[in-house]
């Protein structure tokens, strides 16, 4: 799993509410790869908007990942800045290990890059 | 503005207009034609648009459209085509040293190929001096004999100057048949890359599937330029251990058949009613297939009215059932049309402006009506294509998202149903035949 689709991400089990604690997910014995792939400036920045950069930080902090403190003022001519936007966001893979919900501790397993987020009977 | 002719591939008749509407959105190309001089039996379509080089734009992504030509002559007799050709002298001297092939076909009949010969002869009196190269030539021109698909006199003759061509190869890059990985429910290879054009999918966006299964259309709009992810409530699906074709890989394979690993982003499992996705207008496209309940049991996350206490929490040699690694929680069936409502619901809050829905509706075919397409205040419909199988169709229905919308806006769903929309109850009805219930 990428960062950009955890950064999307929220813990969602009822009566989870407090927004502060269910996002972002935090990453528990996380494996990590690191893919390469093509760079589309376009589709970074597009995407920008749509992040939660605060929560972006969090993570990136938590996983030892470069990323920059503030989003520049003109993202899309800032080339250092897209690069290590693209490294984090589109090149950084959680394999394994699972995503804690700070608030209800719920635990979703990620097994070959692949969370699994279906909730309990008693979480819906 | 100059004419040009829009030849079409006679296949999803219904899906052609739809698909040149938005390509034209996607290519921003602006076109003109005479809507009724349209008939879904003609390949043929007459439009208007500022360039050659935009007609060979509009169409390039074309799957239901196989070439645009420059608009020569056309008329019901080759003397008639002679005559409009007349007209247009200072164009031939344009090609006059040009090398040049001519391209003559027949729709409805087969032409000999001493008849093609003979019809090339008789447009000598163009006067084109250049060399004849079947390759690369810098010139095609094109002549066809319409005769229709029912057998009878010719319609007309169509004369043209091939300016662009579609992308109709893609059809035979993506069949099924070749695909590394695929299910009972996969869809067709023509209609993901038609779905690919209708939601706009294009580099710079992101589309989302909530029903994945075995990802057909993450390969096609990541094929064609967008980031996609993908959800499903079965994680067999993803991971390739359900499926007659099975591959350990998943959706993966087929990821890697076509190149898209890049732009391919996640698929994760998860049931759309209960959805993490945080809040907000995130997608630029959702483009899916929700299940109808006949090929893949539709399903949501619940427990069945009067069954038994929650099982979740009790405990298996101390570790709550929920934690265990074997543990699946229980599912009820899911209703087509609840299906329907909550995905217009959940396309509403997550489109950004201007997003496209793009989902298949099933439908029994003598009862449907145009208001049973279901409708949401803040989308608006901009295509509804039919794909007959007898006694049902399904809709390839289009929506555009046109402002921003609280998740659980009320006046959402059906305007007050005179009647229940042919999709209601569909997966029971399809098993006993469309009866009367």
């Amino acid at each position: 799993m990428r960062l950009i689709t955890h950064n999307m991400l929220t813990c969602h089990v009822k009566n989870c509410e407090d927004p502060d604690k269910q996002f972002p997910l935090r990453f528990k014995d996380a494996k990590l790869e690191q893919i390469e792939a093509e760079r589309n400036d376009e589709f970074l920045v597009r995407m920008l908007p749509r992040l939660d950069w605060a929560a972006l930080l969090i993570t990136a902090n938590e996983l030892n990942i470069a990323l920059p403190e503030k989003v520049p003022a003109q993202p899309e001519n800032d080339d250092a800045f897209l690069q290590a936007l693209h490294t984090a966001i589109l090149e950084t893979h959680v394999q394994e290990g699972s995503m804690v919900c700070n608030g209800c501790g719920h635990e979703y397993k990620i097994t070959k890059g692949i969370p699994n987020m279906l909730l309990a009977e008693h979480e819906i | 503005m100059p004419k040009f002719v829009v030849q079409f591939a006679q296949f999803h008749e219904d899906f052609r207009l739809p698909e040149l509407d938005a390509l034209s959105q996607l290519e921003n190309v602006a076109i003109s034609f005479d809507r009724s001089s349209y008939s879904p039996i003609s390949p043929f379509l007459i439009v208007d648009i500022a360039s050659a080089a935009a007609a060979a734009r509009l169409v390039r992504r074309g799957i239901l459209i196989r070439s645009i030509f420059e608009y020569w002559a056309s008329g019901q007799t080759y003397a008639e085509v002679f005559a409009e050709t007349e007209q247009i002298r200072d164009r031939w001297a344009l090609y006059k040293q040009s090398s040049f092939r001519f391209i003559v076909e027949a729709f409805g009949k087969s032409l000999a190929q001493e008849e093609k010969l003979r019809i090339i002869e008789s447009f000598s009196y163009l006067g084109f001096e250049g060399a004849i190269r079947m390759k690369g030539a810098e010139a095609e021109f094109f002549v066809c004999e319409e005769y229709g698909e029912e057998p009878g006199p010719l319609k007309r003759v169509w004369f043209g100057r091939v300016v662009g061509r579609g992308s109709r190869e893609l059809v035979e890059r993506f069949d099924v048949k070749k695909r590394r990985y695929l299910g009972n429910t996969t869809m067709d290879a023509e209609l993901s890359l038609v779905m690919a054009n209708q939601a706009l999918a294009r580099s710079g966006t992101l589309v989302y599937d909530p029903f994945v299964g075995t990802g057909s259309f993450l390969v096609t709009c990541a094929y064609m330029g967008a980031c996609t992810m993908g959800s499903d409530i079965d994680g067999r699906q993803i991971r390739g251990t359900a499926g007659f074709r099975r591959n350990t890989d998943g959706i993966m394979a087929n990821v890697a058949q076509y190149g898209v690993a890049g732009r391919v982003l996640d698929t994760a499992v998860f049931d759309v009613t209960q959805s993490p996705w945080r809040a907000g207008a995130l997608f630029d496209a959702i483009v899916t297939d929700p299940p109808y309940g006949v090929r893949a049991g539709a399903k949501r996350l619940g427990r069945r009215a009067g069954a038994q206490a929650m099982r979740s929490l009790q405990e298996i040699d101390g570790v709550a059932n929920h934690l265990r690694d074997d543990y699946y929680p229980p599912t009820v069936a899911y209703e087509m049309s609840d299906v329907v409502d909550d995905l217009l619901a959940f396309a509403a809050a997550r489109l950004v402006d201007g997003g496209r829905l793009v989902y298949w509706l099933p439908t029994v075919a003598d009862e449907y009506e145009p208001a049973d397409v279901p409708r949401h205040p803040a989308l608006r419909l901009v295509a509804n294509s039919e794909q007959p199988f007898g006694k049902w169709s399904r809709r390839l229905i289009t929506m555009e998202k046109i402002r921003q919308a609280d998740l659980d806006e009320t006046d959402a769903g059906p305007a007050a149903a005179v009647h229940d929309p042919a999709h209601k109850n569909f997966r029971d009805r399809y098993f006993s035949r469309f009866e009367q219930l």
